[in-house]
């Protein structure tokens, strides 16, 4: 019964609800400066303040109904913040966000719908040891795949992911680092869900949800990797953030009791991604207010002679490329720590022994490709380019807002004390069990990790970057291409076009249905009742010719009876010749009371032989 | 005398429409105040006759055991209630509107006679006293079609008799059976067959209960005698299109209630291919009008499409035949309703205002009426099912019903379509509200030359606007505080099973 709502509060929920509140004050704070006097803020921040509210109440609920309740509402609500330039690029992303969105949602409905009707309920306490009980039914997996496809979706998780590099730029900057920042979290929040509780420690969920992660991982990175656009390349690193955020999920699946580290690496990955992002938005938004351009080109040198915003947007940068002494660092390397762990404890020469050493190849590829695009946007930054005239600098808060979380990002990355204490009071969330003795993240086992993906980084940048994608100008200057070839664009290649078929083919088909009635049994019912009338007119022409001829012969110049039912019968003739339904609609009395006719006799004669029968 | 308080509803929208037929020179002024004290007297008799003491009175008998015999139960009075509340908001809605129109006083008297009707089938205590008060809203009903007199007005509402007509006389079948083989014909929550007396007959009765549910099931535009839904609610006046969407099909669903859950029983039904077929018949309507409503570029034609659809959603609840499903689908009854009454009338004030009736020309919209889109796009996402409105709870209740029921493969399917046609209500919906609010230039969702910039000097003004801000906080409110609603349909539907 969907009558009461439930929240409840942990370690996890207090920290995400933290990091929203915090999230948004920044956001907010930079938006006063973002907007200026452009029009449209009060809607803006009406619903802003909308998704706020339902973004709390997400993280707070108890169950997995409350919290679709509320993902829901912060779908809608985010619509107008994604939409708010209102130019046709941004309404089409928006659309496409609000299509995506509904659609994942309502999966997620129906997923929630088969999980409450298989597992009893949908209490989050209770989930986990209903949902053994019925551990293996493919239902369950089936349901579980419905509701995850909603929270996916609003994650980015591939393939879902196509609409967020295009919704995050069109969204002004504050709002796009609220997007990134912390929406996206909320549907990790779902698969975190689904994953903790309904299939715990399911090795098979994990496998397939690595895979996943493993595509978004490297998808995200590729696409950022060749944006020209500095808000699309950030929204690219975004899903293949979420990437690896979701292979962490799916270690903490596969490595069950012994998933600590993974569980730690998740949370903590989720946390740093938020603060990365909300940094790196907001940079973008000052770029775009002192430019009135995000394109990399158009950008160069921005940074230059701006300590603060160069240095706060170094520091995220760094953090989101995994350097040591930032915080991106940790998360990586428990992440990756857990990859390692799987393939220790997993026995040789299974399949999934395998995909896990890929993985682990492949964690290492992504995070190069990270140090690539991000040294790619610090390239545009740092650049030489044409004098900025630096008129505007920027305000106050809004380097309050860039510097809260940048320190944020340099301290965990300094004192460990600090992510430990975080994923320490989160990881109860997950199931999570602290680490028997402290990770040691110095040591050269760990470094190596991070220093592989600083190679491949490196390589990436000066091989595949300075010399495929940036071209000299006539005037000296590079200039970043797009590559020649183009990346298939999920949306346009196959999600509409599935779409718009379904719709066409549907359409069809009710059509057929629709006028099932008007043009089929109607004209049908119509040249019956015209035939019966034809059989009538000539049975009773005949009868009363015969009367007038023998005993009517007095009465032979009136006018009775004549042929009544052969005008009858014409009229019906002619309607059923014209068989359009307005035309058999204009005639509707008479035909009515032909069928109401029609059904009294076959009633009559049923009676009729009823009777007989019994008799 | 509490006797008497039961025909009153029934008897004074009479005589206040009869009044405003007779009396044809009555200025707009006194008009006004004639229908709309009627229709307040009306909520507040209807109240009186639903609290006040138990009673039920027999007004003739036409024949030894068909008396007409009226009676209040929570069915019945949930149903006048429902039908003050829609023709009160209707009411003041039209009130500005036909002034534009030709003859608004013959609108409003027969506006008030259906309610009269409409209040006779709430009341009736036997399935021969519904059906006469249902052939008579029929009757009564059509002048509000013909309205226009137009040529597609006259075309329609001929349909519209047509389908009606039909559709009755199907249903004449299975209450001559359920006469001769019930106990009475008087309403008892679970039924009253004789099950010895059927012995033997069960499949006469099967196929006349068959008969009797589709034929009722035009009426609440159940396919395959839906047709005349999309043809009379377009050319209506928009307070009637209301009034037609959201009540009189809701006459229809309220005869098939009354004849699957209190004369017949659900018992008899369940398990059976009557059962399975009306599930199916459901479920095409369900799909089909959501489908064709995507395709349809006329918004009031639109809104009819998706009347078709989500009756339907009733009906599939109805027939799950369980005490979930039943609970959703008389939820779903004022989801729809609200949420119907508010596009319906919202679409009135936009065509009042800008003249525009297709969805492509209301580009920009939002602008010149932003509180009607605003009513609009709540009463959208209600009836699209979206948390935290009424729609997702009556939603969520037929589904979970359908899944716990015993019919095979509809119990998932069901809520497949349901969830697939909530899909489509987002997408013949929200678009209005989305170009209205966000006309981007050169969107690609309307093809076109920038805004459509609206002239005109007619305002909707406060008498148009209040029933659709009261509606589409109602359909919010009956979603966030659904306690006392859900309790009340609890106690109604654990009587059926």
């Amino acid at each position: 019964m969907v009558t009461s709502l439930h929240f409840q509060v942990d370690g996890f929920r207090i920290l995400y609800i933290s990091l929203t509140v915090l999230l948004w004050t920044l956001s907010t704070v930079f938006s006063a400066d973002y907007f200026g006097r452009a029009g449209g803020t009060r809607r803006y921040h009406l619903f802003s303040a909308l998704t706020l509210a339902s973004t709390v109440c997400v993280f707070l609920s108890a169950d997995l109904l409350t919290m679709f309740i509320f993902f829901e509402i912060m779908s809608i609500a985010s619509y107008p913040m994604v939409a708010h330039e209102k130019t046709p690029k941004a309404l089409r992303a928006a659309e496409t966000y609000l299509a995506v969105s509904l659609i994942g949602g309502m999966a997620t409905l129906m997923g929630l719908f088969m999980l409450n009707s298989l597992a009893g309920t949908l209490e989050i306490a209770r989930l986990k040891d209903a949902c053994a009980a019925v551990a293996g039914k493919p239902g369950l997996y089936v349901a579980g795949a419905l509701v995850i496809t909603g929270f996916g979706a609003k994650a980015g998780i591939f393939p879902l992911h196509f609409w967020l590099p295009k919704a995050h730029p069109a969204a002004p900057a504050p709002a796009s680092a609220l997007l990134s920042g912390i929406l996206t979290k909320c549907g990790v929040f779902g698969v975190i869900l689904i994953s903790c509780e309904v299939f715990r420690a399911d090795a098979d969920w994990g496998i397939a949800l690595l895979i996943i992660g493993v595509a978004t991982m490297l998808i995200g990175a590729a696409t950022a990797l060749f944006s020209v656009d500095m808000k699309k390349l950030l929204a690219c690193s975004s899903v293949s953030q979420i990437g690896f955020i979701t292979t962490g999920i799916a270690m903490q699946n596969i490595l069950a009791e012994h998933g600590g580290l993974a569980v730690r690496g998740t949370i903590l990955h989720m946390v740093n991604h938020s603060l990365f992002k909300i940094v790196l938005f907001i940079v973008a938004g000052v770029v775009y207010k002192g430019k009135h351009s995000v394109d990399l080109n158009d950008i160069r040198g921005f940074a230059r002679g701006k300590p603060v915003f160069a240095a706060t947007f170094l520091t995220a940068a760094a953090g989101i490329a995994g350097l040591p002494l930032f915080s991106g660092y940790i998360s990586k390397t428990l992440l990756h720590e857990s990859i390692l762990e799987g393939i220790h404890t997993l026995p040789q020469g299974q399949a999934a022994h395998g995909i896990l050493q890929a993985a682990e190849i492949l964690f290492i590829i992504a995070g190069g490709m990270t140090v690539a695009y991000m040294s790619k946007l610090a390239t545009a930054l740092f650049s030489a380019g044409p004098e900025y005239d630096g008129a505007k600098r920027m305000k106050p808060a809004t380097a309050a807002a860039l510097i809260v979380p940048a320190v944020i990002i340099l301290a965990s990355g300094v004192v460990h004390a600090l992510p430990d204490a975080i994923a320490g009071a989160a990881e109860g969330f997950m199931h999570g069990h602290p680490p028997e003795h402290s990770v040691a993240y110095f040591d050269p086992g760990n470094l190596s990790g991070a220093a592989y993906s600083l190679i491949i980084g490196c390589a990436m940048y000066f091989l595949l970057i300075r010399k495929l994608l940036m071209k000299k100008d006539a005037d000296g200057a590079s200039r970043f291409i797009m590559p020649a070839f183009k990346l298939p664009d999920l949306e346009d290649a196959v999600y509409r076009p599935v779409i718009a078929a379904f719709t066409s083919i549907g359409a069809f088909v009710s059509r057929i249905a629709e006028s099932l009635m008007d043009r089929f049994i109607i004209p049908s019912a119509i040249a019956l009742g015209a035939f019966f009338a034809r059989v009538a007119e000539v049975l009773l022409d005949a009868l009363v010719s015969a009367l007038k001829k023998t005993l009517l012969r007095p009465f032979k110049r009136s006018k009775f009876p004549g042929r009544f039912f052969g005008k009858y019968y014409s009229f019906v003739r002619r309607e059923a010749g014209r068989q359009a339904p307005e035309q058999v609609a204009r005639s509707g009395f008479s035909v009515s009371l032909l069928l109401l006719g029609l059904g009294l006799s076959a009633m009559l004669i049923y009676a009729l032989v009823v009777i007989i029968a019994h008799s | 005398m509490s006797a008497i308080l039961l025909t009153l509803p029934i008897l004074l929208p009479i005589v206040f429409g009869v009044l405003l037929t007779v009396c044809k020179q009555l200025g707009s002024g006194p008009r006004r105040v004639v229908t709309i004290s009627a229709l307040l007297l009306n909520a507040a008799l209807v109240f009186a006759a639903y609290f006040g003491p138990a009673s039920s009175l027999t007004v003739f008998r036409l024949g030894e055991r068909l008396p007409v015999y009226l009676a209040a139960d929570g069915m019945g009075g949930f149903f006048c209630a429902l039908a003050a509340v829609m023709y009160l908001a209707a009411g003041l809605f039209s009130q500005k509107y036909m002034e534009h129109e030709s003859d608004p006083g013959r609108f409003n008297s027969f506006f008030l006679i259906t309610l009269g009707m409409l209040n006779g089938m709430g009341l009736a205590g036997n399935m021969i006293t519904l059906y006469l008060f249902f052939e008579a809203l029929t009757l009564l009903s059509v002048p509000l079609v013909m309205h226009t007199m137009t040529k597609e007005a006259v075309a329609a509402s001929f349909k519209y008799l047509f389908y009606s007509i039909a559709g009755s006389s199907l249903a004449l079948v299975g209450l001559f059976f359920v006469y001769n083989y019930g106990v009475s014909l008087e309403f008892t929550s679970g039924g009253v067959l004789d099950l010895g007396r059927l012995a033997g007959n069960e499949n006469a009765m099967l196929i006349a209960s068959m008969l009797a549910v589709v034929g009722l099931g035009a009426k609440a535009g159940m396919f395959p005698l839906h047709g005349w839904l999309p043809s009379a609610h377009p050319v209506a006046p928009s307070p009637a299109s209301a009034i037609l969407s959201g009540v009189i099909t809701k006459a229809g669903v309220l005869c098939i209630i009354r004849f699957v859950f209190y004369l017949v029983g659900p018992e008899f039904l369940r398990g059976t291919w009557v059962q399975t077929t009306l599930l199916i018949l459901a479920l095409i309507s369900i799909f089909m009008g959501s489908m064709l409503a995507y395709k349809e570029p006329l918004l009031k034609k639109r809104l009819a499409y998706s009347s078709i659809s989500q009756v339907s959603y009733v009906l599939f609840g109805l027939f799950t035949l369980t005490a979930g499903g039943a609970l959703g689908g008389l939820l779903h009854i004022v989801t729809h309703s609200i949420a119907k009454d508010a596009l319906f009338l919202a679409a009135g004030a936009l065509s009042f205002v800008t003249g525009k009736t297709a969805v492509a020309d209301l580009r920009g919209v939002g602008r010149k009426m932003p509180v009607a889109l605003w009513c609009f796009t709540l009463a959208a996402i209600t009836l699209i099912g979206l948390p935290p409105t009424a729609g997702f709870l009556s939603k969520w209740n037929i589904a979970v019903g359908s899944l716990s029921a015993d019919i095979g493969v509809f119990s998932w399917l069901g809520p497949a379509i349901i969830v697939l046609s909530a899909l489509l209500t987002a997408g013949y919906l929200l678009p209005i509200s989305i170009s209205g609010f966000f006309p981007g230039e050169g969107n690609e969702s309307f093809p076109g030359e920038g805004e459509v910039s609206f002239t005109g000097d007619r305002k909707a003004g406060a008498l148009m606007l209040a029933p659709l801000i009261v509606l589409a906080a109602l359909a919010i409110l009956a979603g966030v505080i659904p306690k006392h609603l859900v309790s009340f349909f609890e106690g109604i539907v654990n009587a059926w099973f």
